[in-house]
């Protein structure tokens, strides 16, 4: 019963404006000081080791860092670019270039609202130009954004297995098939759509553009095969690729792209570094490396005190032994499997329009995942299934991370970005259904290339 | 569920609840604690790393946030370097020789030495001997040559891989299964039921039986809680867990032959030392022994080597 | 309702706070590459790596979470704050300040009992307030981190906090130090916030749609065309 009061506890500080980390993190220690015998101190030492206790968190810092080289220094561009040449001539040409760039795009970045500014802060404004409605443009770059979460890497999924204790590599590649799935949906529902509302169609380039934009977007995609081939290839861990990842991206935006650091310049041809040797030296030092830096760190702070705090909360239903009650009383209660999923849906659709992706994914993971694995569902395809339901979270008010940054690189007010973003939420909702109740599109990669998936009780 | 009045005991660990030796030892504690003390004294068993993992679990203890935990051996070396003779290799033939050391004057004396910082030994719990195993054929010592080990945080442990001429690396236990299967490290040491348990035979060439060292467990609780708990449950706690550990440790080395055994049957290669192979891994590890000497005290590693002969 | 901290000028304490935060993710990704390379390039392994770089991952949030309530850039739902007009809105907001800095004075406590025996210093007496500060305790200065060496020029610590006895690691009350420390920023933090909002010069403790500043800059990309 208790426990219901620490829930209704942290919605009624979210509702004064108390910061989401302070909202968990002020309930679960009033609740713990009440309740229990544990002390200040093991909060304290919860929330640092939150951090320093979580080898596979450490990998948020690095994609999130990653991300913002990518960015900064002109990799989307690019990409966009390389994606209008080769799709960009269908029906819903260039919305369906918005939605493979952001595909793109989500196979380097762990983050979703990072694809969508990466991404939308060109696409809306280039689809206005050849004449979209804002509010389709909107609507298209918020939805296919939530592909940055599900396309490894990705932070929410780090967050799982970080939760549960499964393999990192595992779930980023149980997400390969469902991310596929779902972006070809959309471009599906945008090439009917415009058949059917006559949307404006780009012309075809030529394979000369293919092939020269590809070129160029390539130095930014070779990430993909850092990441990917570097996690599975054996030459690094997850953390590790996500760092390497970084000083790469680093390196391509400084001294390839340049479109930032010391040879980059304002309307003019970038400078030769054969010309400006020094700037090896000095790029360490450049205002547009501690500025991204900085943002990225900020980023970083933002999303791990949340975590931190959603981690003290876990630790006080941990104390409290809350996940063996609700499993006991689920379990006698003579849930099927299906039923059970059906019943984490409902908690996750309801508990993402309050909460952070990963902040709610540290929560309620221990309380349904011992249930899931007496129930006989594959640990990863319960994380794909999370996953899925955290994109949707981000599509829907009161806290959906995509709406907010949507409406402001598209500069619309939140409420009609929810409302542009509404018909393609749609087939957000069928994908869940085909991902929910179809476990082989999450496991099956993962099983053919790492072997089954051990199952610790 | 702990009634009120009830002595609380938290006892926290990071393995299984009925598959590890120590998982197994702490379900059944917790059993008889439970069954045996009502109205006194209830056990509550965190399993899985819930609540706290090794490295946090002594200051959570420390700060009465827990009362009861069993961490590996290794850990105690941030008390008193005494317990740096229990990670070193060859030092112990078998299980049976770890036992009789743990239950001489010495071994028992290592349960009182950390007092003065406010942590109490109660009894050893076994696991078992480690073995290695590795991405490639390991029969001497220069076979590990190049490789990458995985090791715990132990300034032995890392003497002991550089003495073979392989690379210690340092990771995440959760990391292992992973990095042993894309070729991140090659190789690792545990024991049996740990490899078993891990899957970690499957990512590798195979397992060579060199009993190198020894992986037990020390169940722990603070001073400050120990001798604030009235006589009479303190010693029935005593007697309890006195029996359990006695029941436990005696299943313990069948618990290991049944992974051996496992290991094989699901395919998994287990490699045998003749004497003379097994003699080059001994001397290549004799500096080690002579490097930590002085914090082992070399009355101890005489004393550990009587209980060899037998 | 420019509630970011974005667009007033950033003071010389600013540019410190964002470089300090900038340096430490800077160090960790070079740490980590570093090792990658030492590993793949050289086959060795920095054994103190994963550890450092742990360190400073709480060290970077602890240190910039205070900083982020300068900036106004923590998360919240604003769903009903600003559905309500603004005299109520700054009653809300006045009680969830409140509420903050209850929440960094209660942290504060706990960071300071969790770190000071390992610097040998007494925890504070009472469950839920400071009551003055205990009698006796259990000094941790010698308890050792895991595998982070201690550098010769730093063993005057053992002086101070080991009876003299010389580290091999460094103690644990280095890295755990900046517990109180952030925590005690983030409450000076929060009292600044609470004071700026009492003076009308902030309406809200949380990001408004996160999007304000964002706006702006993409209505100035876009020219006119909205
Ligand atoms: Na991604
Ligand atoms: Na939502």
């Amino acid at each position: 019963m208790e426990v219901v009061l620490l829930f209704v506890l942290i919605i009624g500080l979210l509702m004064f404006g108390v910061p989401i980390a302070v909202a968990l993190g002020l309930s679960s220690i009033l609740f713990l000081l009440a309740f229990s015998e544990s002390s200040l101190a093991s909060v304290a030492q919860t929330f640092y080791e939150a951090m320093a206790g979580h080898y596979t968190l450490l990998a948020i810092p690095f994609f999130i860092l990653a991300s913002s080289f990518m960015s900064t220094g002109g990799v989307a561009k690019r990409i966009i670019r390389f994606s209008i040449a080769l799709v960009g001539h269908f029906s819903g040409g260039l919305a369906i270039a918005g939605v493979f760039a952001c595909m793109l795009f989500a196979a380097l970045s762990g983050s979703s609202p990072a694809t969508v500014v990466a991404i939308g802060t060109i696409v809306i404004a280039g689809m206005r130009q050849v004449g979209y409605s804002k509010d389709f443009a909107a609507g298209v770059i918020c939805n296919a954004g939530t592909l940055g979460i599900l396309i490894p890497p990705s932070i929410v999924m780090v967050v799982y297995a970080a939760a549960t204790d499964v393999s990192v590599g595992r779930m980023f590649l149980a997400g390969v098939i469902p991310g596929l799935l779902a972006g070809f949906m959309l471009m599906v529902g945008i090439y009917v759509a415009a058949k059917w509302k006559d949307l404006p169609k780009g012309d075809w380039l030529g394979w000369v553009e293919v092939f020269s934009s590809a070129k160029e977007a390539a130095w930014g995609l070779f990430l993909i095969v850092i990441i990917l081939g570097g996690i599975y290839g054996g030459v690094f861990t997850p953390t590790e690729a996500a760092a390497v990842a970084s000083v790469y991206a680093f390196f391509i935006a400084n001294f390839i792209y340049r479109d930032m650091g010391p040879l980059h310049r304002e309307d003019a041809e970038p400078i030769s570094i054969f010309r400006k040797p020094q700037a090896l030296v000095t790029v360490f030092f450049h205002p547009d490396t501690r500025d991204t830096l900085f943002e990225a760190g900020k980023l970083t702070i933002t999303l791990l005190f949340i975590i931190a705090n959603a981690l003290i909360l876990k630790h006080v239903l941990t104390d409290e032994q809350i996940p063996q009650h609700i499993a006991g009383a689920m379990l006698d209660a003579g849930l099927s499997w299906w039923s059970f999923l059906i019943v984490v849906n409902i908690i996750l659709l309801v508990g993402g329009q309050f909460m952070e992706p990963s902040g709610l994914i540290v929560i309620v993971a221990p309380l349904v995942f011992p249930i899931a694995i007496e129930l006989g569902i594959d640990p990863i395809h319960l994380g794909i299934i999370m996953v899925v339901n955290m994109e949707i979270g981000m599509i829907t008010p009161p806290v959906g991370l995509n709406l907010f940054v949507t409406s402001g690189v598209a500069g619309m007010p939140m409420m009609r970005v929810v409302k542009a973003a509404l018909p393609w939420l749609g087939i957000l909702f069928v994908f869940l259904i085909l991902v929910t109740y179809i476990p082989a599109l999450s496991t099956w990669l993962p099983t053919s290339f790492m072997g089954p998936e051990i199952i610790t009780k | 569920n702990c009634d009120p009045g009830e002595i609380v005991i938290k006892f926290s660990h990071v393995t299984n609840t009925d598959k590890h030796p120590k998982g197994i030892a702490a379900t059944l504690l917790e059993q008889r604690v439970n069954d045996e003390m009502n109205g006194k004294a209830c056990m509550q068993v965190y399993p899985n790393s819930t609540l706290y993992n090794d490295n946090k679990v002594l200051e959570a203890l420390l700060n009465n946030d827990v009362q009861m935990a069993a961490p590996s051996l290794s850990k105690f070396e941030k008390f008193t370097k005494k317990f740096r003779i229990f990670d070193l290799p060859f030092m112990f033939k078998d299980v049976n020789a770890v036992d009789a050391f743990q239950n001489s004057e010495t071994g028992q004396a290592m349960k009182t030495s950390m007092v003065k910082r406010g942590l109490l030994g109660l009894e050893f719990w076994h696991n078992g001997m480690k073995q290695f195993s590795a991405s490639k054929p390991l029969l001497v010592p220069g076979d590990a040559k190049g490789l990458k080990f995985r090791v715990q945080s132990s300034d032995v442990l890392v003497a002991e891989i550089e003495a073979m001429g392989a690379v210690p690396q340092k990771m995440a236990f959760s990391e292992v299964y992973g990095a042993l299967q894309t070729g991140v490290v090659n190789g690792q040491e545990n024991t049996w039921s740990n490899i078993y348990g891990k899957k970690f035979f499957e990512v590798q060439d195979g397992t060579t039986e060199t009993n190198h060292g020894i992986i037990d467990y020390l169940v722990v609780t603070s001073t400050d809680f120990w001798d604030g708990l009235p006589d009479d449950v303190r010693a029935q706690l005593t007697t309890i867990l006195r029996e359990v550990t006695e029941k436990r440790n005696a299943e313990s080395t069948a618990v290991n032959n049944d992974a051996k055994d496992a290991i094989m049957k699901a395919g998994g290669v287990v490699r045998q030392l003749n004497a003379e192979q097994r003699q080059m891994w001994v001397d290549v590890m004799k500096p080690v022994w002579t490097r930590f000497e002085g914090d082992v005290g070399k009355d101890n590693i005489m004393a550990a080597q009587k209980f060899n002969t037998n | 309702m420019a509630n970011t901290g974005h667009h007033r000028q950033r003071t010389f304490t600013d540019k410190l706070e964002e470089t300090l935060i900038a340096i430490i993710l800077g160090l960790m990704t070079i740490i980590t590459f570093v090792n990658v390379v030492a590993r793949y390039g050289f086959n060795e392994n920095i054994l103190w790596a994963l550890e450092v770089t742990s360190i400073l991952f709480a060290w970077l949030i602890l240190l910039g979470v205070s900083y982020c309530v300068k900036i106004t850039a923590h998360l919240g739902v604003d769903a009903v704050v600003n559905l309500v007009s603004a005299p109520v809105r700054k009653t809300l907001t006045l009680i969830a300040v409140v509420l903050c800095i209850i929440y960094a004075l209660l942290l504060l406590k706990g960071g300071w009992d969790f770190w000071a025996n390992y610097a040998n210093l007494p925890e504070t007496e009472g469950r839920w307030f400071f009551m003055g500060f205990e009698e006796e305790f259990l000094a941790k200065g010698w308890y050792e981190t895991d595998d982070v060496t201690m550098p010769e020029m730093f063993q005057f610590f053992a002086v101070w906090f080991n009876e003299g006895e010389p580290y091999e690691k460094i103690p644990r009350l280095i890295p755990y130090v900046m517990l109180p420390v952030g925590m005690a920023l983030l409450l000076f933090r929060f009292l600044q916030a609470g004071w700026a909002v009492w003076t009308g010069n902030k309406t809200l403790i949380i990001v408004s749609h996160e999007a304000e500043e964002a706006v702006d800059e993409a209505a100035a990309k876009l020219g006119e065309e909205t």
